[in-house]
This record gives structure tokens, C-alpha cells and sequence, in this order.
């Protein structure tokens, strides 16, 4: 396995591709320790860049009209919008579709990236998923207010009323609920679970009371033990499991308010795949639009290098691709069926009154994204970052295609109409944008806006067996992060041991591969109670320490199999028995019609068993610790290593453990009070 | 490492070369066969092009999901699979032998699509509206095009593939990575538009935009589990050593899983859409498929494509055991041939699965020559690309 050396690290450009040799994905020379300075250091420092204070202001200001919109909104009725027989979705269904949309990459990169052994992803997938959360609330605001009548929102869910009625589990709208507060509230706790170990460096160096609070509770208690990672680890991969059929699903479900119905242009079969990619494609349009100025401004390019850019560029291309396929399957089977308001609807859309929506459509989805394909544009920040606004552009011109043209001319001529948007509709979609960026912004002030501990996994020096064959570099690199403070440690341990309850030994360790080497020892001495602790989870540790496999599948799968039957009872009984009204033809008990729900609740209910089961079986939050009255521990969520033998353990003597542990390799070791 | 690796490993050898010749030998008798057993006739032909285009179909969609294997393969730099991607261009190099096996399909139309006669299309203002599209003579220029396009790629990815095992080039890879994007998107629509022509046209006023996607979901399992099937036997004949491991198999058992679930969302997307618009030019694709006899296969379908895959092919423990991983390709290549008969059959047999001697002999004939012409090209070149500068990738990687 190649090592890159540290000339190669301190270069910026990474995108050169030599087969066989993995580009580092961390440039600029950065370690363990200047990953958490860098990206703590964002949410440290006393001020935010001036560029901060503007973008926040004008965003906060843009928010408020939102919030002022709605107020008139919900006052005077939605009138006020330019909806008008026969278009009764307008720019409302448009913006949700959009927001809803660009909330698909951040999920996807945590997901199906990681479950794809894309490495890459970790520089990018937090601030993506933060900006998965914020869109998808930009995206819950929309449906909320078309109701008109907001106070009644409640009547989508299914909770019993004095009327008696039930929601219609038949109704492609109310999948739309389930699918999205689900997708919301797993997207949540996926970024929350994959925050906490950075939250706990923020805590750790917290330089105030209040940061030390606030970031301590949200940490939940937090020590990097390896008995932690190694359920944190499942849950992690079982949420990815979960998550990756959940983001195919919304927008798909999303996709059927439109092709479930009969209208030209609206039924055709491809669209669940198809709002898929376009999901996709704008989604990390988004990404890249907010990585590019990010970076510059957080001082963070090595981090998010030019390779993590390409090929989000590259995914960009491929999905705007799909995109064009289903365009152009659309228009040939709207001719090859013979179904001549098929046919209609697709001339219409090209050459009728909205035509210029159209071609904007196709010019910013189908022709900017195949610039992608010259190098120099997908590797040059501030081309690529025109050429995804003209993107983003594009893909609400879709939702407005999409809506607006098929409902202006349906079956009937006597009935056409032509839709306006009036300067509340404007107001609304610009005012959605103050809402997002007002939350992203405070995001990355306040959040650790990179996933440090997952970053720190794909340095060259956090494979254990780093440096074991060619590792003079790296045995430089370690003493240029610091001499043993103790030296006295290889003799025994430093001060005298607690007079009162000992909770253990606590030894040092400045890399993986020392504390790897260490957790074997002491596995093979026979110890039972003891942890190792590190800044993120070290491969092959579960062995080293010879843990046992964690039962966590088996309670996901109980929750699955819960959500599901719960969901078909659900329906079962509120539509076919206890309310029983025809819809559409449909049968009273329709399976076909509860599979989405069912789907998503059994998502839903095996994630929250996920996220629940993995704070049991790690028995967090527990937010005081006898570990933490270390003061060296609160490297642990930094770049320093631990191991802990607890004074519980049968084998454990005062003395002769204390020997032991001088035989471990560390460079620091200390009595931990109980 | 690489010189360590001794000749007999990674060359399939006599064994090879006997395979490949009893292949040929059993395609042809069984074509043949096939042919004279069906009795001959006009009925008798009947019977026997419609479960040749089955089996073509069926042969097809393997030969190009490997293509796509390789392809993406090559696009995604990825490392895992360069142990088994040699195989993989072989199942791809059957598609020289589809082409010749296409012309039994373009010689027997008039058994297969109603369009293709003069005298129903004059009856029938839809078909004619579709002649533009749907006539012979462009029905073989469309033929002739996919195939020249599928021959052209799998030539240049086998080539360049095989050349560096001579010269160990890395420039051949970089070349591969970036012809593989343009590829890849050629691959969607030349497969989308042949599985309009071959299959969507069988039922010619029947229409779904998602049908490529359909086809090509069952073609990516077809293939995923063929080629697993294909290593495993290899390996049980003492090929590859240990340059194959269940790092592997998990991976392509990871595959086979992923590629059921999309199948299943595609033909759900496909199913629960027309079910629920209620249209009835639309549902009577279905319908055919819900009467009588068929029913039970579409409900076979159901379960044995998706639901018990689904729950059977989720452990590690078992896409790790080989014997295991064996049983659940092979099941899954059943269930991708059931998923072709189940297009093409209930258009011409109403309520009545006619399954016979014909399924079988076609079946074995296709078979034979396609896995023929893939063994061609396992005999000839190492098993392993033993000078891609990724073997090691592929060699050292474990499933975290």
C-alpha cells in the first residue's frame, strides 16, 4: 500500500487520477490535530468572517418576509396567490417539490455513498445533511399553508377526532406526509447520531462555561470507547441501510401526487426513477453551490479539496443525464403511445404558452450540466459554481413545467386557462431561500460544519498498520506533534495512587497503531473490564479487543417488522373498517395503495429502534464520567489515544497492573479517581 | 505477489476448451432439435420463435448486465472487483454470439409481433400511427444498430482489458475510465429502445416510459448472479486460489441483493402506477397477467423475485458461505428467465402457462451457444487481469 509522503499531502490539487494509487483525500499536510484546530477553530473563533454578518443579515431579512407572507396569507385566504381555475397547484406545490428535492443529497451522500465505500464522502456529508434538514423544513412549510386553513393541519395525521373520520390512506397526498416527516426525522437523527463525537470536541475544548454546557449536553456524554464505536458503527451502517431506500422512496412518493392521477403529462410511468435523479442531480447542485464560497471562506480547501468537487460534478453529471433520458423517453412514448392528449401535452409544453419555461428547463438540466464533462470546468470552483445556480434554476423550472403546463390545458379547451404568479408567490419562493440560508448559516457558526472524526479515518495515519514497514516519516511526523510529557511512564506511573476510590489506570497513546498494539496485550493478559478510547472508531479494534458482535440488527429488524404490521393494521382498520368510504373505485382495503405507508413506517420505526437501541446498548447519555476528571482525556476527541484498565476488573492488582501497564507502549499514564 | 501465482490458477486450460466445445455442441443440437420437435408448421414455429425470444431475452440481458458491470466497473475506479471482472468481459463477450443468435428473432417476427402483418396493421389505425417506428425494415436497422453499438464497447473494454495484461499500460485504464462514461450512457438508451422492440412491441399498444429500466433491472440481477455462479463453479474447478474470497462473494451477493430490491421498486413503480390510474389501454398488460394460470406466476414472481430474496440474501453470513451464495444465484437466474417468459408469454397464450418441450430445448440452445462464445473467451485470456494496476485494491480489500 502506497504511503503518501508529505510532499504529496501539502499540494492542493488532487485530481489527478493514477491508477492504483488512491489520491489522498486530505491535502495541505493536515493530521489529527489540525482537522479538529481547522474545523473547530470555525466555530471558536470570536468572529465570523464580515461576509458572514451581510450573507446572515440579508437571509434573516428575506426570512422575515416569508414569515410576514404567510401572516397575510393565512389573513386574507389564498386568494392572494395566483392559483385560478384550472390551475389549482401552483407555485406552493412547485416550491415544495423543489425543496424537497435539493433535501435528497445529503442523505444520499451519507447513505448510499457510504454504503458505496465512497470515502470522499466525509468531508462533505455533514454540512450536505445539515442542508438536507433545512430544505426539507423549507420544503414542510408549503403544503402546511396551501391547506389555507393552517390550524386544521393536524388533520393529516391520523389522530382520532370528534368527527370520527380518518385520513384516506388512498391518497398520494397523504403518503406525502408520511413520506416526508419520516425522511425529516430519520435525515435528523442520522446527522445528530453522526455529530456527537464532534459535538465532544467541541465540548472538550470549550473555553466558556456556557460552551462547555451546551455542547456537553447535545455530546450526551461522549468518550470515544471502543464498546461505544462498535455499536456506533452498526447503527451508523444500519441507518445507511435504512436511509438509502428511504431517499429513493420520497421523492418517488413525491413523484406519484402527480402520476397516479390521469392527467396528460402527469401519468407516465418512469416518474418515480425519474424525480429520483432529478433529486439527486439538484440536490448536489445545492451542495456544490454552498461548498464552493464555504471553503474559500472557512479557509477549509484542503478539506473539501478539488476532488471532493469533481466528483460531486461528476455525480451531477451522471444524474442530470438521467434526467435527459427520462425527457426524451417521455416525448417518444407521448408519440409511440398514440394517445393523442399524451401527445398534446408534451407539444404544448415545448410549443405552447409556456414554452419558455420548457426550453429554460431543458437548457439548464440537459445541456449546462454536459460541460461537466471538460476537466477544466469540473475542476474550477467558480465555473462550476455558475454552472450549478443555471442547475438549480433548471430544476425548478421542471416542478413548474411539470405542474403548471399540464394543468393550464387538460382535455378539455373550453376549460384552458394560463397560470400568473402574483408577487405573493414571488415573495413566498424568494422568502424560502431567506428561511434556508438563514439556517445553514447559523449551522456553520455554531456546528461542527465538518464530520472531523470521520475525516480523521481517512488520513493515512489512521490505519493501524500505518508505518509498520515504511513509517520513518511518520515516526517524524509523531515527534513533531510532541515529545512524552512523562518519561517517567516506562518506569511506572506518574503521582501516587488515589486514596480513595479508584475507578482505574488510564494510559496514553499517540497513535492507533501503538494503542492497537496495546488493546492486544491486554486482551491476551486475561483483563475483562477495560476500553480502549480514540478520536474515531479504529479499524480492526473490535478484534484486537476481542469483543463480541453487537445484537443491534435483531432490534432493527423487530422495529421493521412493527412498523410494517402496524401500518397495515392502521389502514386496515381506520379505512376499510372503522370509516369505511369509496374512493376513486378503489377497494375499501387496498394493499397496493398502503404500500407506501407501510414502507415508510416500517423506515421509520426501524430507525428510531436504530438510534434507541444504540444509546442502550452504549448506555449514553450519561454526562458525568469518572474519566473526564482527566484533564489529558479531553484529547480523546482530538488526536490522542487511551487505553483504561478498570480497578473492577478480577485480574486487577494495585501494583502488578500498574507494572503492566508500564509495558504497554504509551507515553503518559495516570491513576483515574472514581 | 503476481509471479507467485501459478499458470494453472488463472488459465481455465483443457477443461476450459471442453466446456466450451460441449456448450456449442448441446446449443446447436438443442436449436435444432428445438426446431424439428416443435412439428414443424405454422403453429409449430409459432411455439417454437416465442420461447426462442424468451431464452434471447433472457441470454441477452446477461451478456449486456455484464457489459454494464464492466463498464461501471471502469467508471467508478473501483477496486474490489478486478478478481472477477475478467469473467465478467467474458459474460460480456457472449453478446458476439447473440448477435448471430438475433437472427433466428428478425426471421421469425411474423411468429412474434403482431405488427410485423400487413393485414392486421391495415385493420388497425393505432399500429399505424406506429408503423413509422414499428416495420421490419426499421426494426432491423434498429437491430443491426444495437448490436453494432453492445459489439463495439465490448470489444474496446475486452480489448484494452486483455492488452493490459500484455503491456501493463496504466494509460489503458485511464482511457477505459473515460470511455466509460460516454459508454455507459450509449448502453442506457440503446438497451432501453431494444427492449421496446423486443418485448414492449410484443403487446404493440401497450406503453410504459419506465420498461427500459424494467428490463434493465432484471438484466443487472441476471447478470450479478450468472457471473457469481460462473466464478464459483471456476473456483470449484481450483481456479483463482484465493485471489477470490468471500470479500468477493459478499460483495456480489451485495450486488444481487441491491439490484432485486430495484427491480422490485421499478415494477412496482411501473405496476402501482398503472393500477392506480385505472386506465384501460394501460391495465391490460396487467390483466393478461392476472388471469387464469398467470396468476400464480405473477404472484411467484412476487415472492420468489423479491420478498424471499429480500429477507434471504440480507445476512453477511450467507452471502459469505458459497454454497449458500450458489443456491440464491441460481434461484435468482430462475427468477430473472420467469420474469422474461412472464412478458412475453401471456401475449400469446391467454390464462394458460404453455410451458413444454420448447421452453427447455430454446432454452439449452441459446445457453449453449451464448456461455459457447464467453468460455471463448475465458480460454484465451488469464481468468485474472493480472497487470491492472488495481489487482492489489481488489486483492487486499475486506468488507469493514
Amino acid at each position: 500500500m502506497s504511503v503518501s509522503n508529505v510532499e504529496d499531502r501539502m499540494g492542493l490539487d488532487n485530481t489527478l487520477e493514477e491508477p492504483g494509487r488512491r489520491a489522498p483525500l486530505i491535502v495541505g499536510g493536515n493530521d489529527f490535530t489540525s482537522i479538529t484546530e481547522k474545523v473547530c477553530g470555525i466555530v471558536e473563533r470570536p468572529k465570523p468572517p464580515k461576509g458572514w454578518y451581510v450573507a446572515l443579515g440579508v437571509s434573516a431579512m428575506l426570512m422575515g418576509m416569508l414569515f410576514g407572507l404567510i401572516g397575510y396569507l393565512v389573513l386574507v385566504g389564498t386568494g392572494v396567490w395566483g392559483l385560478q381555475i384550472p390551475v389549482g397547484w401552483g407555485f406552493a406545490i412547485v416550491n415544495f417539490v423543489f425543496w424537497v428535492g435539493i433535501g435528497h443529497a445529503g442523505t444520499l451522500i451519507s447513505a448510499i455513498l457510504f454504503l458505496f465505500r465512497q470515502k470522499w464522502r466525509t468531508s462533505i456529508n455533514r454540512f450536505a445533511e445539515a442542508m438536507t434538514i433545512f430544505a426539507v423544513i423549507c420544503a414542510g412549510v408549503f403544503p402546511g399553508i396551501h391547506v389555507g386553513r393552517v390550524w386544521f393541519a393536524y388533520w393529516m395525521f391520523p389522530l382520532p377526532n370528534q368527527m370520527d373520520m380518518w385520513p384516506n390512506f388512498r391518497s398520494p397526498l397523504l403518503w406525502d406526509v408520511f413520506a416526508v416527516s419520516t425522511y425529516f426525522t430519520v435525515s435528523l437523527l442520522f446527522w445528530y447520531l453522526g455529530m456527537i463525537p464532534d459535538l465532544a470536541s467541541l465540548r472538550d475544548r470549550a473555553g466558556t462555561r456556557v460552551r462547555q454546557i451546551v455542547y456537553g449536553v447535545l455530546a450526551l456524554g461522549w468518550r470515544g470507547a471502543n464498546r461505544h464505536w462498535q455499536h456506533y458503527e452498526k447503527a451508523y451502517l444500519l441507518l445507511a441501510a435504512l436511509a438509502t431506500p428511504l431517499v429513493l422512496s420520497v421523492h418517488s412518493v413525491v413523484s406519484m401526487d402527480f402520476a397516479v392521477s390521469q392527467l396528460p403529462g402527469w401519468h407516465t410511468t418512469i416518474f418515480p426513477p425519474y424525480f429520483v435523479a432529478g433529486a439527486i442531480f439538484s440536490g448536489f447542485a445545492m451542495v456544490v453551490m454552498l461548498a464552493v464560497p464555504a471553503r474559500e471562506w472557512f479557509g477549509l480547501k484542503d478539506v473539501i479539496t478539488l476532488r471532493h468537487l469533481e466528483n460531486m460534478n461528476k455525480v451531477i453529471l451522471a444524474t442530470g443525464s438521467m434526467v435527459g433520458y427520462a425527457y426524451g423517453m417521455e416525448f417518444f412514448i407521448a408519440w409511440y403511445s398514440g394517445n393523442s392528449f399524451e401527445g398534446f401535452a408534451f407539444l404544448n409544453r415545448a410549443m405552447g404558452p409556456y414554452a419558455w419555461a420548457y426550453w429554460i428547463m431543458v437548457s439548464c438540466n440537459v445541456i449546462t450540466p454536459q460541460l461537466f464533462w471538460v476537466r477544466k470546468i469540473r475542476t474550477s470552483p467558480w465555473i462550476m459554481f455558475f454552472v450549478v445556480i443555471f442547475v438549480n434554476i433548471g430544476m425548478w423550472f421542471e416542478r413548474f413545467v411539470i405542474t403548471v403546463t399540464s394543468l393550464s390545458r387538460d382535455f378539455l379547451p373550453s376549460s384552458w386557462g394560463y397560470y400568473s404568479a402574483t408577487w405573493v408567490d414571488y415573495g413566498m419562493l424568494i422568502g424560502s431561500f431567506g428561511l434556508f440560508f438563514t439556517l445553514f448559516l447559523l449551522f456553520l457558526r455554531f456546528g461542527p460544519m465538518v464530520a472531523m472524526a470521520e475525516v480523521k479515518t481517512v488520513l493515512p495515519e489512521a490505519d493501524p498498520h500505518h508505518g509498520q514497514d515504511e513509517d520513518h516519516d511518520h515516526r517524524e511526523l509523531a515527534d513533531e506533534i510532541g515529545a512524552p510529557e512523562d518519561p517517567v511512564v516506562v518506569a511506572g506511573l506518574k503521582g501516587a495512587m488515589p486514596a480513595g476510590d479508584k475507578y482505574g489506570i488510564l494510559v496514553r497513546f499517540k497513535s492507533p497503531a501503538e494503542l492497537m498494539k496495546a488493546a492486544r496485550k491486554v486482551r491476551d493478559a486475561g483483563f475483562t473490564r477495560w476500553d480502549v478510547h480514540s478520536p474515531f472508531p479504529v479499524h480492526g479494534m473490535d478484534r484486537a479487543m476481542g469483543l463480541r458482535s453487537t445484537k443491534l440488527p435483531w432490534l432493527v429488524l423487530a422495529g421493521g417488522i412493527t412498523g410494517c404490521a402496524s401500518a397495515i393494521l392502521l389502514q386496515w382498520w381506520t379505512n376499510a373498517v372503522d370509516y369505511p368510504f369509496l374512493i376513486s373505485g378503489k377497494p375499501l382495503f387496498s394493499l397496493p395503495a398502503n404500500i407506501p405507508v407501510a414502507f415508510e413506517l416500517t423506515i421509520l420505526l426501524a430507525a428510531l429502534a436504530t438510534v434507541g437501541g444504540v444509546f442502550m446498548l452504549m448506555k449514553l447519555p450519561r454526562f458525568h464520567h469518572p474519566l473526564f476528571h482527566s484533564r489529558r482525556f479531553r484529547k480523546v476527541t482530538d488526536d490522542r489515544f487511551f487505553l483504561c484498565i478498570k480497578a473492577r476488573d478480577p485480574k486487577f492488582d494495585n501494583e502488578g497492573t500498574g507494572a503492566f501497564v508500564s509495558t504497554l507502549g504509551g507515553d503518559a499514564a495516570e491513576w483515574v479517581e472514581g | 505477489m503476481k509471479d507467485s501465482i501459478p499458470t494453472d490458477v488463472i488459465q481455465l486450460g483443457a477443461a476450459g476448451s471442453a466446456m466450451r466445445m460441449a456448450a456449442l455442441v448441446v446449443g446447436v443440437i438443442s436449436l435444432l432439435g428445438g426446431w424439428f420437435l416443435t412439428g414443424g408448421g405454422e403453429s409449430g414455429h409459432d411455439t417454437f420463435f416465442r420461447s426462442y425470444l424468451v431464452n434471447f431475452t433472457f441470454f441477452l440481458s446477461i451478456g449486456l448486465g455484464a457489459l454494464f458491470f464492466v463498464m461501471v466497473g471502469q467508471l467508478m475506479r473501483a477496486g474490489w472487483n478486478i478478481t472477477v471482472r475478467r469473467v465478467a468481459e467474458g459474460l460480456a463477450s457472449g453478446l458476439w454470439m447473440m448477435m448471430l443468435l438475433a437472427v433466428p428473432v428478425y426471421l421469425g417476427r411474423h411468429s412474434l409481433f403482431e405488427w410485423t402483418h400487413a393485414d392486421v396493421v391495415a385493420a388497425d389505425p393505432m399500429l399505424q400511427h406506429k408503423a413509422a417506428w414499428l416495420n421490419d425494415n426499421f426494426f432491423l436497422i434498429r437491430l443491426v444498430a444495437y448490436f453494432a453499438l453492445w459489439l463495439l464497447m465490448t470489444w474496446y473494454f475486452t480489448s484494452r482489458s486483455t492488452r493490459q495484461d500484455v503491456s501493463g499500460d496504466p494509460q489503458l485504464t485511464l482511457n477505459m475510465g473515460k470511455w466509460a462514461g460516454p459508454g455507459v450512457m450509449l448502453f442506457a438508451v440503446t438497451l432501453s429502445f431494444a427492449s421496446f422492440d423486443l418485448l414492449m412491441s410484443l403487446a404493440p399498444h401497450w406503453y410504459s416510459t419506465i420498461f427500459g429500466v424494467y428490463y434493465f433491472a432484471g438484466a443487472v440481477v441476471g447478470s450479478c448472479a450468472m457471473l457469481t455462479l460462473v466464478v464459483l463453479i471456476f473456483q470449484k474447478m481450483g481456479k483463482f486460489g484465493n485471489l477470490v474470497n468471500a470479500e468477493h462473494y459478499q460483495d456480489l451477493g451485495k450486488l444481487i441483493f441491491a439490484f432485486t430490491v430495484f427491480w422490485a421498486y421499478i415494477g412496482f413503480s411501473q405496476y402501482f402506477l398503472i393500477w392506480y390510474a385505472n386506465m384501460p389501454e394501460e391495465t391490460i398488460w396487467y390483466l393478461k397477467r392476472q388471469t387464469g394460470q398467470w396468476t400464480t406466476v405473477t404472484l411467484v414472481l412476487l415472492f420468489g423475485h423479491f420478498m424471499v430474496p429480500f429477507l434471504g440474501l440480507m445476512s453477511r453470513h450467507i452471502k459469505r458461505n458459497s454454497v449458500l451464495l450458489m443456491l440464491w444465484a441460481s434461484w435468482m437466474l430462475l427468477m430473472h428467465w420467469l420474469d422474461m417468459y412472464w412478458i412475453v408469454m401471456p401475449e400469446f397464450s391467454a390464462g394458460v402457462v404453455p410451458f413444454g418441450l420448447a421452453d427447455v430445448l430454446t432454452f439449452l440452445g441459446v445457453g449453449g451457444i451464448y456461455l459457447s462464445g464467453s468460455l471463448h473467451f475465458c480460454c484465451r485470456h488469464p481468468l485474472i487481469p493480472l497487470e491492472d494496476p488495481r489487482l492489489h485494491e481488489a486483492i487486499g480489500f475486506e468488507n469493514a
